[in-house]
């Protein structure tokens, strides 16, 4: 951009690109600053390995399919290590080490920088939150949020997922313990249905052998290949991808609208304010922070909006010593969230799905659900082994399974898993079925992200995380827990095994800015004018249990309008 | 160093596999052992005045694994064993399997002297019982992930890395790897236009 930009955003993941796409269409220039590199991007051929002789892109000629797929192996190891992974929080350059967080506990944070952010390594699940929890909790109310649902539903776009043979046993589990099918997106009662994804529908000729799978990987629609966890490179085109993180969906499309630039390998350290006598602070500008040359400079615009993520956007305003507010940083939730895996044996799976294995592996990773408004949700995961074999059995605060007291009523086995019997379980890996909780996790003051005291990295101070469940949330995760496990029992698991996983493991964060205490309900900051917020942290509660990012993104999508119409 | 990471990773993962009809293969041939010492070299990366630099921790982690096995020694918890099994190795590595489990959930619950651990361990209970956790996880997610199968150029900067041979860890459980797809489209139990138009009624 050769000018000043109308509106920044910081950060393209899940919510960045919505409300700058939004924005873009109104004929607001906007300017998108990501920490993290482009795949997919003909500017920067080699991302991982130098800065590339481009800054920035905003023509949508220069994304490409072809270099989306090279890039993005489906090695499980080359995507998904926390420390060297292409889908980790930490820089392009994989040469040097993550960006390091203080969380004084075990810890799993999985967020990824990157133009796609938390969405390029997501599940896609795209959830309406539970009506029960915005209506008389929210400062707004869910009918509100509808339309924008509604918009973000068609435009990613959402279908509920296909059957594979996980989902099938996933669906007789949940009959078998009298749950029923909840035909629906806005659950009010519990039940269970295919996960509503931002994934599109299976090939029409994903079951036709005249077809090679080479060439139904290169056409539009789910091959049902199992990577979604380790980026979806499946399609005709890079923004026809079969998974529709927001770099293939969101990005492409503002890019068409002419207004939207992306800018990676950026960091902002700072949000620049000015004190206006009449009106209080207002935001002007940011400082940002090459990642790859370390040179800084300062960037003007009229409106400055947050869409870091739930660990960033707070540390960035305590980085940038914007007014004090108790409530930055604060109310830190994450669905509390625990792991429950039944290992069938090959005569009961035949009898149920007609195959002598559930391969795990296999179709949308995350494609089932029960819904259970008051306690929260159960998914099936089907994630590749060494991440399994991570979650599962090596993650937990119980600590050693074979160091627990024996005679365990509800689990054959129960924490981490280590030598023959780490092998034998993972030997079923074929076989298993895996249940996720997740739980409607009540909001609490104390747990926070603030700043290390003592600790910096190039960026400023690194954020210090906290976080322990409440009594409440305690108690629906066990209840959730006894349902999982009994699903897996009634259809037939011979073992199960619960990982019982530490409180610190982030996949979903939510609610440290929150709508009410941090930003107003169009999400401009309250001691901030012209300061916005649009991903997780805006939340004012984890929305019953349901996965985020859709709301998230008819947020955003709301915010964009309210924006435009006060200051453009 | 290695002798340590070699012990811990001998108690945490399978031991020996064989494979097909091939011989067994040890894991020390995997390499588990190194992916932590990388991992760890590479965790924490801060500025100190105006320098950035990489704290290592996986020398100062073999020290406490070996500092906290003398101490489970010394108050009868544990047992050294005479015969040298990981030669070059310290306490921790002349342990039995089982008392290197329990070494390492001493030090998750802070169960000793915190005050006779090496820097950045030294009384700082968060850090151990993080540190003490990944590792756990990096050698399963090491051991079960493509990683060993990068052969010669484990070791090497990640984008320089190459696949010599399918993952040994795959093979084991079954895992095809990377997959352009499957045929198992079993049809869709709900539909979204269809959902939507029963709510407009
Ligand atoms: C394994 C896994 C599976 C998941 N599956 C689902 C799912 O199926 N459904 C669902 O709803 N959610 C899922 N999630 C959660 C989902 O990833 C998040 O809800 C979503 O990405 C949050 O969006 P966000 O905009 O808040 O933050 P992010 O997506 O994290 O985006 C923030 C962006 O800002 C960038 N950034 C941060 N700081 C700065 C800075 N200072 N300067 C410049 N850029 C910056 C980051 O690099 C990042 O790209 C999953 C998460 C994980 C780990
Ligand atoms: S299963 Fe996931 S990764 Fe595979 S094609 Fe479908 S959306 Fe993409």
């Amino acid at each position: 951009m050769k000018t000043d930009p109308d509106v920044i955003v910081i950060g393209a993941g899940g919510g960045g690109p919505v409300i700058a796409k939004e924005l873009g269409e109104l004929g607001i220039r906007v300017l998108v600053l990501e920490a993290g590199p482009w795949y997919g991007n003909k500017n920067w051929p080699n991302p991982n390995e130098n800065r590339g002789e481009e800054k920035e892109s905003s023509n949508p000629n220069d994304l490409d399919g072809a270099l989306y797929r090279k890039q993005i192996t489906r090695l499980e190891n080359d995507m998904n290590d926390f420390v060297s992974g292409k889908f980790r929080w930490g820089s392009a350059d994989r040469r040097r080490g993550p960006w390091y967080r203080n969380i004084p506990d075990p810890t799993i944070l999985w967020q990824t920088a990157g133009i796609g952010g938390g969405t390029i390594h997501y599940y896609a699940n795209s959830l309406r939150a539970f009506p029960h929890a915005i209506d008389n909790e929210w400062p707004i109310n869910y009918a509100d949020l509808i339309p924008y649902y509604e918009k973000v539903e068609k435009t990613l776009p959402v279908e509920f997922a296909p059957t594979t043979s996980k989902e099938a046993l996933f669906y007789y589990a949940a009959e078998q313990s009298g749950f029923s099918l909840n035909k629906t997106l806005d659950v009010t009662s519990s039940g269970y249905r295919p996960q509503p994804n931002a994934i599109l529908p299976p090939n029409e000729h994903l079951m036709d052998p005249n077809y090679s799978m080479e060439e139904i990987s290169h056409m539009e629609g789910c091959t049902l290949s199992g990577h979604c966890g380790q980026g979806c490179p499946y399609g005709p085109t890079y923004e026809k991808m079969a998974k529709r993180s927001t770099n293939v969906s969101y990005v492409p499309l503002a890019m068409k609208t002419g207004n939207v630039t992306f800018r990676p390998n950026t960091f902002v350290t700072k949000v620049l304010t000015e004190n206006d006598v009449k009106r209080g602070k207002r935001a002007v500008g940011i400082q940002v922070r090459d990642t790859w040359t370390g040179e800084t400079e300062e960037l003007r615009a009229k409106v400055v909006v947050m869409a870091a993520g739930c660990i960033e956007t707070p540390r960035l305003w305590l980085n940038s010593e914007l007014p004090h507010n108790p409530w930055v940083g604060r109310g830190l939730t994450n669905h509390y969230m625990d792991m429950v895996t039944g290992t069938f044996d090959e005569e009961t799976l035949t009898e149920i799905i007609g195959s002598p294995s559930i391969n795990p592996f296999v179709g949308h990773t995350s494609g089932a659900r029960l819904d259970y408004p008051g306690l929260g949700m159960i998914e099936n995961i089907g994630e590749s082994p060494g991440i399994s074999a991570q979650t599962l059995f090596a993650f937990s605060e119980y600590g050693y399974n074979s160091l627990g007291e024996s005679n365990q009523e509800m689990w054959e086995s129960r924490g981490r898993l280590v030598g023959s019997e780490l092998e034998e379980a993972m030997k079923g890996y074929r076989r298993t079925l895996t249940l996720s909780v997740i739980t409607d996790d009540e909001v609490q003051f104390h747990n926070r992200v603030e700043l290390d005291p003592h600790v910096k990295d190039e960026h400023g101070a690194i954020p210090l995380v906290h976080y322990t469940p409440s009594e409440k949330s305690k108690m629906r995760r066990e209840q959730l827990v006894k349902i999982a496990t009994d699903m897996l029992r009634k259809a037939g698991a011979k073992e199960i095994h619960r990982s019982d996983l530490p409180p610190n493991y982030y996949i979903h964060l939510q609610s440290t800015m929150r709508m009410g205490y941090v930003v107003d309900t169009s999400c401009e900051a309250y001691q901030v004018e012209r300061l916005y917020i649009a991903d997780n942290s805006a939340d004012y509660n984890s929305l019953g249990g349901p996965n985020p990012t859709l709301t998230t993104q008819a947020l955003a999508t709301r915010t964009a309008e309210h924006l435009a119409n006060k200051y453009f | 160093m290695q002798a340590t990471f070699r012990a811990l990773t001998d108690s945490l993962v399978p031991s020996t596999r064989r494979i097909g009809y091939e011989s067994p293969i040890n894991i020390t041939d995997m390499g588990v052992h190194e992916y932590l010492i990388y991992g760890l070299d590479h965790y924490i990366a801060i500025q100190e005045q105006l320098h950035h630099i990489t704290l290592p921790l996986a020398y100062p982690t073999a020290i406490m694994l070996d500092e906290a096995a003398t101490q489970l020694v010394n108050t009868g918890r544990a047992q050294a064993s005479p015969q040298i099994q990981f030669p070059g190795g310290g306490m921790f590595s002349r342990l039995s399997r089982e008392d290197r489990i329990q070494t390492l959930s001493a030090l998750e619950n802070l169960a000793f002297d915190l005050y006779l651990l090496p820097s950045p361990f030294q009384n700082n209970g968060g850090l151990i019982k993080h540190v003490i956790d990944a590792l756990n996880r990096f050698a399963m997610f090491g051991y079960y992930s493509e990683w060993p199968a990068y052969g010669t150029t484990r070791l090497y900067p990640p984008d320089d890395r190459r696949l010599e041979f399918f993952p040994w860890g795959w093979q084991q459980v079954g895992y095809p790897g990377v997959s352009l797809g499957y045929r198992d489209f079993r049809g869709m139990l709900i539909e979204y236009e269809e959902v939507k138009a029963k709510e407009v009624d």
